[in-house]
């Protein structure tokens, strides 16, 4: 990016980063009632995600993972507990503010999320587009950077249903960064991938534009031995809380 | 009677929360024009002119058609039946009070309904149902700007550009009819002149953007207001195209009304 578009970025995204608290963990969810044990209403999800950090969260379909990513975004609120981003708490927002908010995290929903009518291409400039105020010269330089980072450029002007599942997920997860959030929440991101392609994307999400680590938030139902090496911390979702395994 | 009056109200809360659903609709369609980023501005507007090819260009020669064949039939049979009591003069009261003041609006907004507010209704269900209305909310993309937006600027412009090209095609198809009966060009002319005003004029680009935004307005509501799955989309499309033609029929008496008074 551009020292010029990044000027830019940042000028633009500093509305979002003021509902935020400066120092604040990326995520933090406390107390949270997953619902996995109705009958042991005790047993609750804390979990803080920490500057810089990839941090996956995985368990069965039932446990409640897979609703950690919408409380993220304040997509849904969980029945009890809270859920801040960057210090703000999320479930206090309102609606635009939260439109607002959502630029600072970059995010993959479970499946990929793109829109069908669209090509690959459009669908990754889409935040810069409509999130963002960058010029459509700049909006197109920063997707091309981006098609040729996650190796899209040969598949660009494809439909997501014309293209093969690895494309699609790589479309979705260069979308996820495009506006180069300080998070990234990830919904089973490696499903239906080969181990060595899920490790080339998650290298990718987990770098920042300027090289630093961004804080990476995944959730799974299991992850592969690949790409566990790669993860900073690795915690399983056992009767509605956090349970730390080796990553 | 209790279950009568309980039936009675639960049917107008109904129709009442309608009603405010589709006020708050309204009126976040107009915030969200206001917080148009520069690069989305762009785009918006491109969206927009590829709504106005497929709304009003791609209708033109079906509009065009249907203006010349109404207008024909009514005033040949007009002109003829008015020749018997020797009231030719009011054949212009007729093309402009009958074909260019209502039944041109009426038709022009029912094509568009058919063509494009199906398409926008299915268009805006299947989004729900796929989960990319979240996926933009989650971008932190308002979805009324990405999807409401340009269908309602679209539906408009091209409702109103439609009626424009129905009038002018009505006029000249009028005189062909007229014609039939043995009037001549310079008097059908004079007479539509004669009773054609700039109230008509008004009223009908008034029109066009009131059945304009109706067309693009109750397809895109009930669109996104699907919830369960597919099996609602064609339900959504049904109810969006039934609630803009009751729309445009109930606006086009209130015209009317505004008109006299």
């Amino acid at each position: 990016m551009s020292p010029a578009l990044r000027a830019r970025a940042t000028a633009w995204l500093s509305q979002a980063l003021s509902f935020g608290r400066e120092g604040a963990p990326p995520l933090v969810y406390a107390g949270l009632d997953l619902r996995d044990r109705p009958d042991h209403p005790d047993r609750r999800f804390d979990l803080t995600v920490r500057q810089g950090t990839t941090v996956a969260v995985v368990g069965d379909e039932a446990s409640g993972v897979g609703d950690l990513g919408a409380y993220a975004l304040g997509l849904r609120q969980p029945i009890s507990g809270r859920v801040e981003v960057f210090g703000a708490p999320v479930g206090a927002m309102q609606y635009y503010d939260l439109l607002l908010f959502r630029r600072r995290i970059g995010y993959h929903p479970l499946g990929d999320g793109l829109l069908q009518n669209l090509a690959l291409r459009d669908n990754v400039a889409l935040p810069l587009r409509f999130a963002s105020d960058h010029r459509l010269a700049e909006v197109d330089g920063r997707v091309g950077e981006l098609m040729d980072s996650f190796r899209l450029r040969s598949v660009a002007t494809l439909r997501p249903a014309q293209a093969n599942e690895e494309d699609r997920r790589r479309a979705a997860l260069a979308r996820a960064v495009a506006l180069d959030p300080d998070l990234v929440v990830l919904e089973a991101p490696f499903d239906g991938l080969t181990g060595r392609a899920a490790q080339d994307i998650l290298e990718k999400v987990s770098r920042r534009d300027d090289g630093s680590r961004r804080a990476v938030f995944v959730t799974a139902q299991d992850l592969v031995p690949s790409v566990r090496r790669l993860v900073d911390r690795v915690v399983k979702v056992v009767d509605g809380a956090a349970v730390e395994e080796a990553p | 009677m209790t279950a009568v009056v309980a039936a009675i109200g639960r049917s107008g809360a109904r129709r009442l929360s309608v009603l405010g659903g589709l006020a708050r609709f309204v009126i976040r369609t107009a915030v969200a024009a206001g917080r148009l980023t520069r690069a989305g501005r762009w785009v918006t507007v491109r969206v927009l002119i590829n709504q106005i090819r497929f709304t009003a260009l791609q209708a033109i020669g079906l509009v065009t058609f249907l203006a010349a064949i109404l207008s024909f039939l009514v005033i040949s049979q007009t002109v003829r039946q008015l020749g018997r009591v020797g009231a030719t003069d009011l054949i212009g009261t007729v093309i402009v009070v009958a074909v260019i003041r209502e039944l041109g609006p009426l038709l022009t907004a029912l094509i568009v309904v058919s063509r494009s507010g199906t398409a926008i209704a299915a268009e805006m269900a299947t989004n729900r149902v796929l989960g990319e209305v979240t996926a933009l909310e989650a971008m932190g993309i308002d979805p009324y700007i990405y999807l409401v937006l340009p269908r309602m600027l679209g539906a408009t412009a091209s409702v109103a550009a439609l009626m424009i090209v129905f009038d002018a095609v009505a006029l000249a198809s009028g005189y062909f009819g007229a014609a039939l009966s043995g009037m001549a060009f310079q008097r059908y002319v004079n007479i539509v002149l004669t009773t054609m005003s700039a109230k008509d004029v008004w009223l009908t680009l008034a029109k066009g953007v009131v059945f304009g935004g109706a067309v693009a307005l109750f397809p895109s509501y009930h669109g996104l207001a699907v919830k369960a799955g597919p099996t609602e989309i064609p339900q959504a499309v049904t109810r969006g195209v039934v609630a803009t033609i009751v729309a445009i029929f109930v606006s086009s008496a209130v015209f009317v009304v505004v008109a006299a008074g």
